[in-house]
Order: C-alpha cells, then structure tokens, then sequence
C-alpha cells in the first residue's frame, strides 16, 4: 500500500514537472515575441461536447478540437483575457513549485480587482489547460467539493479514509483529490447517482442502502468536477451498472447529460469527466401516467423552459447515442409539464426507496 | 465661369496666375497693381501680372461676366499680353467678357520679345470700382494664400501708395522646387505659428521651436474621366500644443479646428460633400473624438471632445486639377452649388477622406505615442499588469537557468536585475507592440472568429489568423 501511494506521488511530481517546463516554454516564447517586436498570438484549441446540427452529420463524438481562437493585444477583451489566464499561470506556477493546492474561488480572490468576475477566473484555468494539454487539477487547482455519497464502499483517499460500508446509509464528502484516490473495496451492485441533495436524504432516512446493495451519489445539482470524476473512477474500477434518478425538468435532464455527455465548458477534458454507461432511471415524462403523479404536482413549463427544452433536442448527441432519451424530451415538450422525484412520493414516503427504484431496476425500466 | 463683380474676377485672375507660376518650376513673381492715374479719368487701372508660364487662351473661352449691378461699373474689356518660354513674341488680346462668341477675343498686334527668353502674362482692366473695396478683398485672399506684391496707387494724392509684399513661407525657407504639398504644409505652419496670420511674426512665446508642431500630410488623386484630368486632393493636419498659461495670445476659435479649404489655389467655402468626408472619418483610430461641426462667420469649425486644453488641431485641404488651365467645367463642378453632377460629389468625398486619413496616418506614423486609437490606449492600460505578470513568472521560477536566459532575452546584466528592471523592461515592449498593432489597419486584423463555426453559447469573442502561429501554440 505505501509503495502504491509513492508512486501516485512520483506520478502527480513528474506532472509537475512538465507542467512547470510547459509554463516556462510559454513565458520564454511570449517574451521572445516581445523581444523582436512581434505581437503575442496565443492559439488555444476550442472544443465542444455537441453541436446542433440536425443530420448528426458530425465529429462532436471524436473528441477532436472544432476550431481555434487566438488571444492578441489587439482588442481590448482579448488583451484583458490574455492578462488574467497570465496572472492565473502565474499562480499554478507557484502552486506546483510548492506542492500547494487553491480552488478556483481562492485564486478569484487573489485578485479581485483584476479578475472582476469568478467565470473570468474558470475561463482562464480552462485556457491554460487546453493550452498545457492536462486537466483541471493537474494545475494543483481543486473544487471545494460538493458531491456526497453513501453506500457499500471503502477506499482512501491520501492518508484520509473513506470507510462508508460500516455504515452504508451514512453521508459523506466526496474526495477532492481523486487522483490521490486508491484501495477501492465494494460489494454493490449498482451505482445510483441522484441529482438532489433532498433526494439522497430522503434515501438515506429510508435506509435505502440497508435493502439496496448500491453506492449512492449525488452531485447536488449540476455535478462538480471531482464528483464527476470519482464516479467516472467507480465505474473504471468497479465495474458496475450506473442509474441516473433525475427531476422530470429541462434542468433535470440537463444534469444528466452532464453526467453522460459532460458539459459545454469542460468539453477540453470531456473524455476523462464522461460516463458514458450511466443509465436514466427517471424520472421519465411518461412516468406521471406510469405511477399517478397527481395533476396538481405537475407544473406547466415555463417559456423558458420551452426554450431550453427546444434548444436541448437538437444536440447532437441525443439523436446519435440516446434516440430513446430525446423521444421522451420531445413527450415532456408536448404535454408541456414537468414534476420533482418528490412529486412521486406523494402515495407513499418512502415511495422511492420501496417501490420505485427497485421496480425500475428490477424490471429494466430505463434508458 | 460666370463672375458677377470685378473682385471676384480679380481674385480668380490671381489664383490662375498663381498656378502658372506653380507650374514654371522658377521662382516667380506676381505682381498686383491698383492704380487710379488722376481725378480727370477716375478709373482704377487693375494689373495682374506674372512671371509663370503664360497664358492658355482656352481658360478665357468660358469666362463671363455678368453684372447685376445698375452702376455697371467696367465695361467688360479685359487685356491680355502673355509669352510662353517658346515664343519669340509677347502676344496681345483684348477680350471682352460681356460678350458672346468667337468675336469676343480680339487679337491685337504683338511685340518682339527680341530674342530674350522669358514668359509672363499681364491681365489688366480698368473700372469703376472702389479702391478700398477691391483692396480689402485682395489682401484678404492673398494673405491667407501667395506670396505676391500688391501696389494701390492714387497718383493724384501724394503718399497714397500702398505698397505690401506678402512672402509665403517667410518663417521658412523652401526650396523654388518645393511641390504644391510642401508649400501647403509650410503655408499652414507658418498659419498656425502666426496664430492664424494675426501676427506678422512667428509668436515665440507660444512656439520656441518649430519641432512642437506635429504634421501630417496625404494625398489623393482620382482621373475625372469626364474632363480626362487628374484630380489631387492634398491634406495637411497641423497639431500644435500651446501652453494655457499664454493668455494673451489670441486663440479665435478657442480648441476647436478652423478647417481651411482652397479649390484650385482658390480660398473657398467648405463644400458640403467635404463636410461630410470630415463627419465620416473614424477619428476614434486616432484617439480623437469628434464632437461635431459648427459654422461660425461663414468659418466651418471641427469641434472635438475630450480634446487636452493646450492642444490644437488646424487642417488645410487644397483641391485642384493636375491639368492647367482647369477649365471652367470642371471648376464649377467641384462648387456643388451650381449645376453639379451628382456622380463627382461621393468621388470628391471619397478623396478628402482619403487624403485626411493618409495625413492622420503619417502623422501616427511620426508621433505614435501622440496618436494611438481610444482602443489601443485600453489596450495600452493593461501593460503594466501584463508586464508585472510576465516579470512574475521569470523571477518566482525556481529554474534560475531559466530566468537567465529571459533576462538576456530583454538585453538584461544579471547584476542589473531587479523587479522594476525587469517589469519596466517588459512593459517597453509591450507598449511599442501595442503601439505597432494600432499602426496597421484595423480590418486587417477583423478575422474570423472561429475556424469553423460558432458554438451554441460561443464563451467569450475570440479571433484567429491564418498561416500566423507562434511557438505559443503547443
């Protein structure tokens, strides 16, 4: 075991080094333009994780970069991103020196006056990755952490513990660090991710992992970086079928997607962050009929719901890999409602943990 | 050409002179003489004489003149004698310009040069006009345009004579084979160092040397294909910073832009395509902010905001036909106001932002600092955290290798090294880039944002160049 924590060590230490030669060819090249009178012209890579063309006819799925854009001194924006992605380097300069770690909200405050806006700040971490080819926390930049899980598991994460299976319905963090994570034991039978905090505290009350033989977890909405990672970990690692329990909205069925397709933003990493297996367990569109959801759970879509629905059903991906998921968006657009997981628990309490997911698992309800 | 009183007759007759004087390459005189030879015959003899290259009779061909005034005050007849170099005769004529047809120009008999080798025309006329009148107008057209001599004359009444030569360029010396754009830019020098010829001297106090005046000159030129002639508009734009502190000296038109125009050698009205050439002008890429235009005393003045209160922007454009003589046609066709066809208005507006814009970029092109776009000065105010940046990452590397190589790159002694050294080191040379970029057209750098297409939720405005990667990109 000790020797197997040396060597993630050695390993994270010989990414640094090359990260940290990477930023010195950088300063060298952009002082050499400087120097001989040539206008700095950074090209960074843009990638997307789907486009809206409707013949699919794409290479979204390749993973392939989808153009190029170049940072000047020549307009004013460009000029200002090109300075804060420099002092945002400058600060993964210093952390990899010292072996330090920062989330993106510390270096925002390192200086606020410049940056003026945190999605400033993941801009440039997003830059600089592309620019350096790694991920996110091989820049020693980390999230603060927001995943929960609970369930048959134990591993360790460093020197920290993470011995969930002595007691399975109890929650806890996430690991940050998941490259540091190892000696992953569990006897479950799937992985179910939930997207709400509420949700997974519901199961956990219900004692759910008592009855279910599962991990269970839950990125507490739009999942962060190292949730998605660690999941992505477990099904490397464990091998196991993974269900994803999502509200019956545009934002529920964006999360999952998230989950199995990653988001536009992180689209650089998107092959390391994407779980392509996870299944959608629900909540279906066509789950209201299904289970009786009551007519007053179930609230009429907003405009802008509508708009995120339409503009949804034309990513590419859902008509490639998920034909099935994209059938039951149209449904949720023509009945034009939506309903919370909750909404199906107003039979039953513990309507979920008893009846609604095993049936679904149980009876190969899902997509 | 149609005049209707005998000064504007005589102001064009001295802006033809003036134009073969230009063209003989020599130095010339021009010589104009107002003389009323006694109470018995009360006439004012009028004499526009030059050493230029003669006179062409077509440029008499469409000469009229038609008095509206009841007094009629000069009978038409105007007389000419003009010799080319080539003559070996000074030829006469008498033209009378209220009259029609070919019967107008007389030929009278000539005088034998006896082989001298010289040229030069006279026009002269005599009439009813006031002698101060005539003399008014003509000092104010020749002393904003030519060196020339100008003598009033009333024989009959001792010391009368009036007697100025007006020396163009008499605060610096051209040489004779100085082109029409020299002398222009020198005439507006000499304008503005004079405070708009309200001195007789260089003002000293407000301009100890001549190198405070910044100067930017451009031409255009386009063929009037109706008239097979070659039209040049020449630009001159003349900055100059005069200290507040100057009070005493006499500033008309406080900071704002007396926007002098001559057509054809010709002080004039502004035309209005000109006007709207000038409006049209993107000033931002300059780092001026035109506020608007404003006429005041038939003066049409540029009015400019956030402009430094010392600063103090004069420009000249000068309009004229390569070809002499310009004929009447095409004379009348750049005055918008009478007859014009519609089609010369956006070519003649076309020329004068062509000619201001090459004379704003010359000027950038001298004074880069003086001169950078409202963009390029945002640009410009993240230097120093770029620099500090940059000077960040050399000095917190831990690789000391490394930060020997950049300091040699900046041209750096290792013992010289400091922050502010390396910092202001790196923030020179990102000004002079920043400054380079604003000199290059901006189009040329409005490139397609993304190679292929557009994203759904494009993150942020982004730009790429073609074939123009730098060791960066990895």
């Amino acid at each position: 075991m000790e020797g197997k924590r040396r060597r993630l060590q050695s390993e994270s230490q010989a990414q640094s080094v090359i990260l940290l030669t990477k930023i010195k060819e950088f300063t060298r090249a952009l002082l050499t333009d400087l120097t001989n009178g040539r206008s700095p012209l950074i090209v960074i890579d843009r990638f997307r994780s789907y486009c809206a063309v409707p013949d699919a006819n794409c290479f979204c799925a390749s993973d392939l970069p989808c153009g190029k854009e170049a940072l000047t001194l020549r307009t004013k924006s460009r000029a200002h991103r090109l300075v804060v992605m420099l002092r945002v380097m400058l600060i993964v300069q210093k952390l990899l020196q010292e072996n330090k770690h920062s989330s993106k909200r510390d270096i925002y405050y390192t200086y606020p006056s410049l940056f003026l806006d945190q999605s400033v700040v993941d801009q440039a971490i997003n830059d600089i990755c592309i620019l350096m080819q790694c991920s996110r926390h091989n820049l020693n930049v980390v999230s603060a952490g927001n995943g929960l899980i609970m369930g048959w598991i134990r591993f360790s994460e460093g020197e920290r513990k993470f011995d969930c299976i002595s007691s399975p319905n109890s929650v806890h963090p996430v690991p940050v660090h998941v490259e540091d994570v190892q000696d992953i034991i569990s006897v479950a039978q799937y992985i179910l991710v939930v997207e709400k905090e509420s949700v997974f505290q519901r199961l956990a009350n219900d004692q759910f992992c008592n009855t279910n033989h599962c991990i269970v977890i839950t990125g507490r909405g739009y999942p962060d970086i190292p949730t998605r990672r660690f999941l992505r970990l477990l099904v490397e690692n464990l091998r196991l079928p993974v269900y994803c329990l999502v509200d019956c909205d545009p934002y529920g069925f964006d999360i999952l997607t998230t989950y199995r397709f990653g988001s536009m933003q992180m689209a650089y990493d998107t092959k390391h962050l994407r779980v392509p297996e996870i299944h959608w367990l629900g909540a279906f569109p066509s789950d209201s009929e299904r289970y009786f959801v009551p007519k007053q759970c179930l609230l009429p879509l907003t405009a802008e719901d509508k708009r995120k629905v339409e503009a949804m059903l034309l990513r590419c991906y859902l008509q490639r890999e998920v034909p099935q998921w994209r059938l039951e968006l149209k449904l949720m657009l023509q009945k034009g409602v939506k309903f919370e997981i909750e909404a199906l628990s107003t039979h039953a309490l513990s309507f979920l943990t008893d009846s609604y997911i095993p049936s679904k698992i149980e009876r190969k309800l899902i997509m | 050409m149609e005049f209707s009183t005998v000064q504007e007759l005589c102001l064009h007759l001295i802006s033809s002179a003036y134009q073969r004087c230009r063209l003989s390459e020599q130095i010339c005189r021009l010589a104009v003489i107002l003389t009323r030879s006694s109470s018995s015959h009360p006439s004012l003899r009028i004499s526009i004489s030059d050493t230029g290259i003669g006179n062409c009779l077509e440029e008499f061909q469409d000469l009229r003149f038609s008095s509206t005034d009841f007094a009629d005050n000069w009978d038409g007849m105007l007389s000419l004698k003009t010799t080319s170099i080539r003559d070996t005769e000074i030829h006469s004529y008498q033209i009378n310009l209220k009259e029609r047809g070919s019967s107008r120009i007389t030929r009278l008999p000539s005088n034998t040069k006896n082989g001298a080798k010289f040229s030069g025309s006279e026009a002269y006329l005599s009439c009813f006009v006031s002698r101060d009148l005539i003399l008014s107008d003509i000092h104010t057209f020749i002393q904003k345009n030519i060196a020339i001599q100008l003598v009033a004359e009333d024989c009959d009444v001792p010391e009368s004579r009036y007697e100025k030569i007006f020396l163009a360029n008499e605060c610096k010396q051209l040489p004779a084979s100085a082109s029409n754009l020299e002398l222009l830019k020198s005439g507006i020098e000499d304008y503005v160092v004079k405070h708009g010829n309200n001195l007789s001297n260089m003002c000293n106090s407000c301009f100890p040397s001549w190198e405070q005046l910044k100067v930017g000159i451009g031409v255009a030129c386009c063929t009037d294909n109706r008239l097979n002639t070659e039209l040049v508009m020449e630009a001159v734009i003349l900055i100059s910073n005069i200290s507040v502190q100057n009070i005493t000296c006499f500033r008309e038109y406080d900071n704002r832009t007396e926007v002098l125009y001559f057509k054809d050698f010709s002080p004039c009205t502004i035309s209005r395509s000109s006007m709207k050439a000038l409006q049209s002008i993107d000033w931002k890429t300059y780092g001026l902010n035109l506020r608007g235009t404003v006429e005041q005393d038939g003066v049409t003045l540029l009015e400019w905001e956030n402009l430094p209160t010392d600063t103090h922007i004069d420009i000249v454009l000068h309009v004229y036909h390569k070809q002499y003589p310009a004929l009447d046609r095409s004379f009348l066709s750049l005055s918008e106001t009478v007859k014009t066809p519609r089609k010369l208005s956006p070519l003649h507006r076309n020329l004068v932002k062509r000619a201001v814009k090459l004379s704003l970029d010359d000027l950038k092109a001298n004074h880069s600092q003086a001169f950078l776009s409202s963009r390029a000065l945002q640009i410009r105010g993240y230097a120093p955290d770029l620099a500090k940046t940059i000077a960040g990452l050399i000095l917190s590397s831990s690789d000391l290798d490394f930060q020997g190589e950049c300091f040699s790159l900046l041209g750096l002694q290792s013992q010289e090294v400091g922050t502010d050294t390396v910092e202001s080191s790196i923030e020179e040379r990102i000004v002079s880039v920043i400054e380079m970029n604003d000199k290059k057209p901006y189009n040329s750098q409005q490139v397609a944002p993304y190679l292929f297409e557009e994203l759904e939720n494009p993150v942020q405005e982004s730009e790429f160049q073609e074939n123009d990667f730098s060791p960066l990109d990895f």
